[in-house]
């Protein structure tokens, strides 16, 4: 009798884990954004990138290199449009100066101006400084499956650790294969949703996978779009110290 | 004596005197109107400010800037009991913080301005809100001016999306219900500004308790960490402004005055150039240098006299024709000027006497300093037509 309840038990388990495979697939949220992290992040970064601003009536393209070191410094130069070209912008810690070459002055982006939009897109400059590990900042849970683009993604949502944290709950769509982020959304305390980022073309540099595109959208503005086109990453590359210096900020 | 003499010497100048009575009464006019508009704009101007704004002053945390927007989130105090022991008719609680207002899905940056619902201080059109609790739900009822639903494109029922920083720096949303466009008669606290109940702006940003400024009745003394603006100091731009327009006031009134004194001047030059034979002839009678000047300053006199009696004449039926009608300035309440309706004069009873004795002083000054030379005449000289050439 004992030996026909264990035959029925174990046939009754074979069967519901071949009828719900994705049910017994186990994600642990918070290990998965830890090598989403790992994945995007290094020491030091190179960027050359374009910034195509479209506020719904015009679109703008700014093309800037960047430096980055960490998460406390970073250093970016426009080099067009002819309007922004010179234009200067140094993070250290929580700080950001912008020197401008038509004024000849550095200003300080500090505190409430940080949350203002930089340069007419749908970043604030705080959106376009914040360099931090997600997975140090947010507690990660999964919330599910989705197809995206053809590619199969669990969907994360994060819980800031901190009330300070500008957005207190994002969602990511990651695809636990690659480790790499597709969709991210940004909600305000409310729940309301305030941001939406795409991450696309995905290619291989070095150990790691980076997208070549990120689309930002302000989803409480009609049809404005930012899109970072990152033309040319390198990690790892050695950054004069001259960079993260404040008499960088000038002609 | 010599009243009779200038008396009847004035009339025979006829219409060279009519003509120096009616500019000086003209210009006597011209200057109580614009003193007494500019009182009445000021008076208004405060009356509206101390009415929707200011109260008997605010006590206010110190450094806070309400021209710096950006500010306003670091300059808020919980509420010290001396305050907040006040009876609601002597005190009201502001708490100003910024917002993005998304009209249409467009971007426009506001104050957000919360008050307490049971005041009765400050006298505003929020009558909207005080039918909801203080409960915060997931629409936010809000309230706005007309000048700020009509750059906004908003009207009441309409529903946007708010958002704003709670203390902490995070970001928060929610839909915001348009309840109420009222009718604010200071564009100061329209323009840009969308009104929300003091207990629910301060749970959207977490700060229970807390104020960006008491606005009182009165002076109450010195409150520990809050620093007291009299109602001067909280128009000071305003009161500035109207010092301003004083002063091109009296720029342009010493014009007139300077055409009157012209006019009076000049007619005593031709009085006593085309006199000077009556001059000498008096003189060769036996009267006195100095008598014949005080005949020829009293012609003057007369003049200042019969300008007054017409400024009255014509005058007071234009003051109390236009006390009826008013000066329309709907125009200013787009340069945020706190008055948008009709101006009245203020007429202040000593300053027009102040200023209608000034008239005179200037008007007997200009009528005796050309004929003082009199005195030096050669009678001779005179009775043959030739001391003044």
């Amino acid at each position: 009798m004992i030996f026909m309840r264990n035959k029925i038990a174990s046939a009754l388990v074979c069967i519901y884990m071949l009828v719900t495979p994705c049910h017994a697939e186990e994600i642990d949220a918070q290990k998965l954004l830890e090598q989403v992290d790992d994945n995007l992040w290094a020491n030091t970064k190179f960027i050359t990138g374009r910034l195509i601003i479209d506020n719904g009536r015009k679109v703008r393209t700014l093309v800037q290199d960047s430096w980055m070191e960490g998460v406390d410094r970073s250093y970016s130069h426009y080099k067009s449009p002819a309007r922004e070209k010179g234009t200067k912008m140094l993070k250290i810690a929580g700080k950001l100066w912008m020197y401008t070459p038509r004024t000849d002055r550095k200003i300080l982006i500090a505190g409430h101006l940080l949350r203002q939009s930089m340069m007419g897109s749908d970043l604030s400059y705080e959106d376009m400084m914040e360099d931090h590990k997600l997975s140090r900042s947010y507690s990660a849970t999964h919330e599910g499956f989705e197809e995206l683009s053809g590619t199969r993604c669990a969907i994360l949502k994060l819980v800031a650790r901190d009330k300070k944290t500008t957005y207190q709950t994002r969602k990511v769509w990651i695809s636990p294969k690659r480790k790499t982020v597709l969709k991210e959304e940004r909600f305000a305390k409310s729940g309301k949703l305030l941001k939406r980022i795409m991450f696309k073309d995905y290619e291989q540099i070095g150990e790691r996978l980076f997208p070549r595109t990120m689309v930002f959208r302000d989803m409480l503005k009609e049809n404005t779009q930012t899109t970072y086109k990152f033309d040319v990453i390198k990690f790892d590359v050695e950054i004069p110290k001259k960079y993260f210096s404040q008499s960088i900020l000038k002609r | 004596m010599n009243w009779d003499i200038a008396n009847k010497n004035f009339y025979r100048q006829g219409l060279r005197a009519f003509l120096n009575v009616l500019v000086t009464a003209l210009s006597i006019i011209a200057l109580i109107f614009m003193l007494s508009l500019l009182n009445g704009f000021q008076a208004q101007a405060t009356r509206n400010l101390v009415s929707t704004d200011v109260g008997g002053g605010h006590y206010r945390v110190p450094g806070l800037d309400i021209l710096t927007p950006t500010e306003w989130e670091d300059f808020t105090m919980t509420v010290p009991p001396v305050l907040a022991s006040l009876p609601k008719t002597d005190k009201a609680e502001v708490l100003v913080q910024q917002g993005q207002l998304y009209p249409n899905r467009r971007l426009f940056p506001v104050q957000l301005r919360g008050i307490e619902m049971d005041q009765s201080l400050l006298s505003l059109p929020l009558a909207g809100l005080k039918l909801y609790d203080d409960k915060l739900r997931d629409v936010i009822p809000a309230v706005v001016g007309v000048k700020m639903a009509r750059k906004a494109h908003l009207k009441k029922g309409d529903t946007v999306v708010l958002k704003w920083r709670d203390k902490g720096g995070a970001v928060d949303a929610r839909d915001v219900l348009i309840v109420d466009v009222g009718d604010i008669i200071n564009p100061r606290v329209d323009d840009g500004v969308v009104w929300l109940r003091l207990d629910h702006l301060r749970t959207m940003t977490d700060r229970e308790n807390e104020v960006s400024w008491v606005a009182v009745r009165e002076f109450l003394g010195p409150v520990q960490g809050f620093e007291f603006h009299g109602i001067e100091l909280l128009m000071s731009d305003l009161l500035a402004l109207l010092r301003q327009d004083r002063i091109n006031s009296k720029i342009l009134w010493g014009i007139l005055m300077v055409l009157v004194c012209t006019s009076v001047f000049n007619t005593q030059i031709l009085n006593i150039f085309k006199r000077q034979k009556e001059i000498g002839t008096l003189m060769a009678l036996g009267m006195a240098p100095g008598r014949i000047v005080r005949i020829f300053t009293l012609e003057g006199v007369l003049a200042a006299f019969w300008a007054l009696v017409l400024a009255l004449f014509l005058g007071v039926p234009f003051f109390i024709w236009f006390q009826g009608v008013g000066f329309d300035v709907s125009h200013l309440s787009e340069a945020s000027f706190p008055i948008r309706e009709t101006i009245y004069p203020d007429y202040q009873p000593r300053e027009i006497l102040v200023s209608v004795l000034i008239v005179f002083a200037l008007i007997i000054a200009s009528a005796w300093v050309p004929v003082k030379k009199i005195i030096r005449l050669d009678p001779t000289l005179a009775l043959r037509g030739r001391a003044i050439t």
